[in-house]
């Protein structure tokens, strides 16, 4: 599985930081992504990041299976 | 379809708090898209997807002339909430790296500190309102500190903010009273942090800041500030104590709670969600649009229900009951889109280490008065267990 942030759907809740910090990180102006050596989730990471992909307010959490 | 608009006397604030579950509930049901009187009309919208998709569709719901129904004391529109894009971005951005997850981190242990302090202070023998001692001078002190308005003003907020949001439903002469006492009060604070304008503060963030090359005007700045004020002090308050109420009657919560500090976060979006202190704002419609089969005109005002959303049985499992340990609650107490609460992230924190700090210093508690309604920030009387008993 493999995940990524739509930056033209995020507005900044930080709901996936919480819910997934080792996935997610923000900028300066606290927008979410994923960086790319965490866009492949390993099975260690799953369950935090469809967490954080269901409790994204914005619905901008992009998951996708291999 | 005998009727098209689906009438009722909706309402959101004052009294009508005090069963608007039920309400909503009901409106979900039998006329989750309606058209109040109230306010000079209003189309409103109670289910969680119709929400969603208004708050997504920012070009036909748009927030002028204002997204507060009825208005807080004037008719200036309040930057950055009632602004449209494509203004709207660039204003908003002023503030957003003062709001990131490390800018709240570094603030945080002042919050504890604060929580701690004002718990300590609480007197358990007798019966204490735990609004007045905790929740509301909590953000006050935080969110004061942060936006750069002076300690020894502190005292006259707490009535300007009853007065502007509380008695605007009933007494409108009264908010804009308070409104004008506070643009003043803005306006001479402002001339003022003119002459020390490298403050790290949100006034400071104001006063250096460019929109389009230009700094804000002063109109602009006091459009600001007077938003920043409603906004930040209030609404945390209000999640402070409507948390605090909901455990006062939830012994097993507050004891778990108590043991395990760190399944907070997820209780309190539990009762940000369920208690939402927001519990709806207005956009107005800029052309004629259907939303589930009735016809909204251009120019009507539309009411976005986020309280009742956030207990849509089509979204959450046994919606309206309150589960601190919920791990699927994608909620709307912030609302969603570009107007998404500014400050949420700092507002969650606050929450967090308040209900954290009063769980682990003081005795269990329950509601002195059973019928104390779970709104607003009038008192909250709490009394609390006695030591070894």
């Amino acid at each position: 599985m493999r995940v990524t942030v739509d930056s033209a759907k995020c507005q900044g809740h930080n709901r996936c930081m919480i819910l997934a910090p080792d996935t997610f990180d923000v900028d300066d102006m606290g927008f979410a992504h994923v960086p790319e050596d965490m866009q492949v989730v390993t099975e260690g990471r799953r369950e935090s990041v469809e967490a954080a992909a269901r409790n994204c307010p914005e619905m901008a959490i992009v998951l996708t299976e291999d | 379809m005998s009727e098209t608009k689906c009438p009722v006397d909706f309402d959101y604030h004052g009294e009508s708090l005090d069963a608007i579950f039920d309400t909503y509930k009901e409106l979900r049901s039998e006329c989750p898209v309606g058209y109040s009187s109230k306010y000079g009309g209003f189309w409103f919208l109670t289910k969680n997807e119709d929400i969603f998709a208004a708050e997504q569709d920012h070009a036909t719901f748009a927030v002028a002339p204002s997204m507060l129904l009825p208005s807080f004391g004037t008719e200036v529109p309040l930057i950055p909430i009632d602004i449209d894009p494509p203004s709207h971005a660039a204003y908003r951005r002023i503030l957003l790296p003062l709001f990131t997850p490390k800018a709240i981190d570094a603030l945080t242990p002042r919050v504890v500190e604060v929580a701690k302090n004002l718990a300590s202070s609480i007197d358990t023998n007798g019966v204490a309102d735990v609004s007045h001692a905790f929740a509301r001078p909590l953000p006050t002190i935080i969110f004061s500190a942060l936006a750069g308005f002076p300690e020894e003003d502190w005292p006259r907020f707490d009535t300007w903010i009853d007065e502007i949001i509380y008695e605007r439903v009933e007494e409108p002469d009264v908010a804009k009273k308070a409104a004008d006492e506070v643009f003043a009060y803005f306006d001479d604070l402002l001339a003022r942090r003119r002459n020390e304008p490298d403050r790290d503060d949100i006034i400071g963030y104001l006063l250096r800041a460019q929109v389009d090359g230009k700094p804000l005007t002063h109109d602009e700045l006091l459009s600001y500030c007077y938003l920043l004020f409603l906004a930040g002090l209030d609404t945390t308050a209000w999640a402070i104590r409507s948390s605090l109420w909901q455990l006062a009657q939830d012994r097993e919560a507050q004891e778990r709670l108590r043991q395990d500090p760190d399944l907070m976060p997820t209780a309190v979006e539990e009762f940000l969600r369920t208690l939402s202190p927001v519990q709806a704002m207005a956009r107005t419609a800029t052309r004629d649009v259907e939303v589930r089969g009735k016809q909204i005109k251009a120019g009507e005002r539309v009411v976005l229900a986020f309280g009742s959303g956030n207990r849509d049985e089509d979204q959450y499992e046994h919606s309206d009951d309150i589960i601190i340990d919920r791990v699927q609650n994608r909620h709307f107490a912030f609302g969603v889109g570009i107007h998404r609460c500014l400050g949420s992230n700092l507002g969650r924190r606050e929450a967090v280490v308040a209900l954290q700090q009063f769980l682990e210093v003081l005795p269990p508690f329950s509601l002195a008065e059973p019928d104390q309604p779970w709104h607003g920030v009038g008192p909250l009387r709490l009394s609390f267990d006695k030591k070894g008993a």
